[in-house]
């Protein structure tokens, strides 16, 4: 963006400053500002970053040097933090809270694409009675707090005997529930021209060939974008995991990460910050991968397709 | 755009559904009739039982091996058993309070004994005490910690008093002698000292942390006056007065003498006294292995002393429950869950594996089976010495007394910052307990 509306600026500055020289002064200028902004932007970068960093040296850190030592580097590095980590606990190996977590985020990826194309394919393209009135539900939900839902959603799975295994994460997700992802790809399908639909149409396509040959590939972009959230919002959930399930063996990281820590009985802050920080890679990564997507993903929400 | 906009009046219907349908569902719940109780437990009947309770991954593995214990004894009942540290642990219990699901046998607390008996949640264990529950090895006050209008809702794991730690190994570095006992103004001169002495040392230590930031504080000095925080109704029982002279007695100590507000912060969740930074912290005495352990290994000692004095001769000092196991009222089957409690409590089995785990066991049978580490010992040992001023435990605390109890930290804190007067502070605090006790 910037870079389109500079460059003609410069093209008619140049002429009207003295010549090649004055042109020169001016890219020169403009090195240097380069330089300075890149300076300042690595340096509040950089003290963004501070805390992961920290966290990283300060997994390094024997339990006793929190509290007296709250600089970066530790005193006494010692790696135990990662093998206490890796031994689980409570009898749990830590491969299972991972494998738990994996888990529910992937279930919830897969709900949530399929279920919310289905639901906004139908809110955009079908018309039917009281679509008005459920779109405009489906959107309340989006201001209702979750904190109001928690009861009456755990009564419902609790007679259904649900409480305890990972349906009540995953049921939900595969039901179009999160209106967030449905109304992103509402407004992504009103964006396609209703012609491709109808060209189709005419080619003899229903609902079901439209949305699978003509829709679907199109709205690539925001499936890749909810996919990634669906995914981070799910790997981070704590209180949902913590409500529903009961048993160790069914935690996912979040919660066994606080197991390490409680204040009535020692907390070992090493385990804490070491287990963190493993369970920091996965979605770091999963980030790293996916960020261009999730760019473009956004940027094109704002186009006219 | 936005396309449902034409029908606003419909859709405005449309949420305002949604809400009524999300909010209806909130109400109902608790209740429910245990099957007649019997006196024993059928050997051979086939049960599981879900148990719970708060701690660590250490406690956890404790937990289990009183299990297997049990399960030696009893093969016919399965535990399934789950554990969270205290904050979650607390949050999943109130949505299955509401929801209903709570586990047959859980651990509880003091501040929430109140609301989960009153609302009918937990099983009345009187008709189990002296049968299947043994009650021969726990002291009658003991007993009476679980008492709630009449109902014995909650048998105490262990027991815990307030205590004074010290850190002999930074005493004997500035060289002052341990506190000798004393009244509340002998203790802040004694920090004074120790302050004094580190300073002209070039040490980073003061003399101990802020105790009126503690509500217990000022709790064992109300008792020593004959007056409990709250009456048995759960009206308070302390003035306006009373708690402007309470943190007005600790503005001196403030300036300079306790560490400052601001050291704490950094140090957070540790405490002053977990780092070093502290020669003393008044505190419940089972703090002291988490001391031991987050101070290091450079440290292996700590010294355990009474409370500064209020009045020569007053009992008020009490023993609290560290931690209750309660029955749920809608458990299947009572009998197998009173079984597993007084196995949890009574046995000699579970003294000798938790040891003070859970703190010093309140079960005669448990403790003597208990090996108690140094540390422990020393605890046991000081709950004794302070018979003379153990008095009878105050009323099961107020529904909110958890809420006010942190009310009264961040006070403490704001008053450490010096950001409020002691008034401003007194006043926050009394609306404060107008919401808690009045919703």
């Amino acid at each position: 963006m910037t870079t389109t509306t500079d460059t003609p600026r410069s093209e008619i500055a140049g002429p009207l400053t003295l010549g090649a020289r004055g042109g020169r002064r001016r890219v020169k200028r403009k090195t240097v500002q380069t330089i300075i902004w890149a300076v300042v932007l690595t340096a509040f970068c950089l003290l963004v970053l501070y805390p992961l960093a920290w966290l990283l040296f300060a997994s390094f850190k024997p339990n006793s040097e929190f509290g007296s030592n709250p600089g970066l580097l530790p005193n006494a590095p010692t790696i135990d933090n990662y093998f206490k980590v890796a031994e689980g606990i409570a009898g749990v190996p830590l491969w299972r809270f991972f494998a738990n977590s994996l888990l529910l985020a992937g279930a919830a990826v897969v709900g949530t694409l399929f279920s919310s194309a289905l639901a906004a394919y139908a809110f955009a393209r079908v018309r039917f009675k009281g679509a008005g009135i459920l779109f405009a539900a489906m959107i309340g939900t989006l201001l209702l707090p979750f904190h109001v839902v928690i009861i009456p959603q755990y009564i419902l799975f609790n007679r259904l005997d649900l409480v305890d295994t990972f349906w009540p994460l995953i049921l939900p997700r595969f039901l179009a529930t999160e209106a967030f992802f449905v109304f992103l790809i509402v407004q992504f399908i009103r964006n396609i021209p209703r012609d491709m639909d109808e060209a189709a149409r005419i080619d003899g396509a229903g609902h079901g060939r439209i949305f699978l040959s003509i829709i679907l590939p199109l709205i690539k972009p925001a499936l890749i974008t909810s996919a990634i959230f669906a995914f981070i919002w799910t790997w981070n959930d704590f209180l949902g995991p913590l409500l529903y399930l009961t048993s160790p063996e069914n935690y996912p990281l979040p919660i066994a990460l606080r197991l390490y820590n409680d204040q009535t009985s020692g907390s070992d802050y090493g385990a804490t910050v070491a287990a963190s920080f493993i369970a920091l890679v996965p979605i770091l990564l999963f980030f790293i991968v996916f960020q261009r997507f999730l760019v473009s993903g956004v940027a094109t929400q704002g186009l006219k397709g | 755009m936005f396309r449902f906009l034409k029908g606003r009046a419909l859709g405005a219907g449309a949420l305002i559904g949604s809400a009524v349908l999300a909010l209806s569902a909130c109400s109902g719940g608790g209740g429910g009739g245990a099957a007649e109780p019997a006196a024993t437990f059928d050997p051979d009947e086939k049960v599981t039982l879900t148990m719970t309770f708060w701690g660590n991954d250490i406690r956890a593995g404790l937990y289990e091996e009183v299990i297997a214990a049990f399960n030696e004894e009893y093969p016919n009942i399965t535990v399934n058993s789950s554990f969270l540290g205290f904050p979650e642990y607390w949050e999943k219990r109130q949505t299955e309070a509401a929801g209903g699901g709570l586990p047959d046998v859980m651990a509880m607390d003091m501040n929430y004994l109140r609301q989960y008996s009153q609302n009918g949640l937990l099983l009345d264990l009187e008709p189990y005490l002296g049968n299947i529950i043994d009650t021969e090895p726990l002291s009658e006050e003991i007993v009476g910690t679980g008492v709630v209008d009449g109902q014995t809702t909650g048998i105490p794991t262990s027991t815990n008093a307030w205590g004074m730690y010290t850190n002999p190994k930074l005493l004997e570095q500035v060289g002052v002698e341990d506190f000798q006992g004393g009244d509340w103004e002998d203790y802040q001169d004694w920090m004074k000292e120790v302050t004094d002495a580190a300073a002209a040392a070039g040490v980073q230590l003061w003399g101990g942390t802020d105790y009126t930031g503690r509500i217990q504080s000022f709790e064992i000095q109300q008792r020593a006056n004959g007056q409990d925080l709250f009456t048995e109704d759960g009206e308070p029982n302390f003035t306006e007065e009373d708690l402007a002279e309470y943190w007005e007695s600790g503005s001196e100590m403030r300036e300079g003498i306790t560490v400052p507000q601001q050291r704490l912060e950094e140090v957070y969740p540790l405490s002053g006294f977990d780092t070093a930074i502290a020669a003393s912290e008044l505190t419940w005495d089972n703090f002291g292995s988490g001391y031991l352990g987050n101070l290091g290994a450079e440290y292996t000692e700590l010294g355990l002393v009474e409370p500064p004095v209020t009045e020569e001769g007053a009992k008020d000092l009490y023993l609290k429950a560290s931690m209750l196991h309660s029955i749920s009222a809608e458990t299947e089957h009572p009998e197998a869950a009173a079984t597993l409690v007084n196995f949890l409590i009574n046995s000699p089995r579970s003294g000798e594996i938790f040891g003070s785990n859970r703190g010093i066991p309140a079960s005669e049978t448990a403790l003597e089976a208990a090996e108690l580490d140094p540390i422990s010992q020393q605890i046991a040992d000081y709950e004794a010495s302070i018979e003379d001023r153990l008095g009878e435990a105050p009323p099961v605390p107020v529904v909110g007394y958890g809420t006010l109890e942190e009310k009264f930290r961040q006070i403490g804190q704001e008053l450490g910052f010096g950001t409020i007067t002691v008034d401003e502070a007194v006043d926050q605090f009394f609306n404060e307990m107008d919401v808690v006790l009045n919703q």
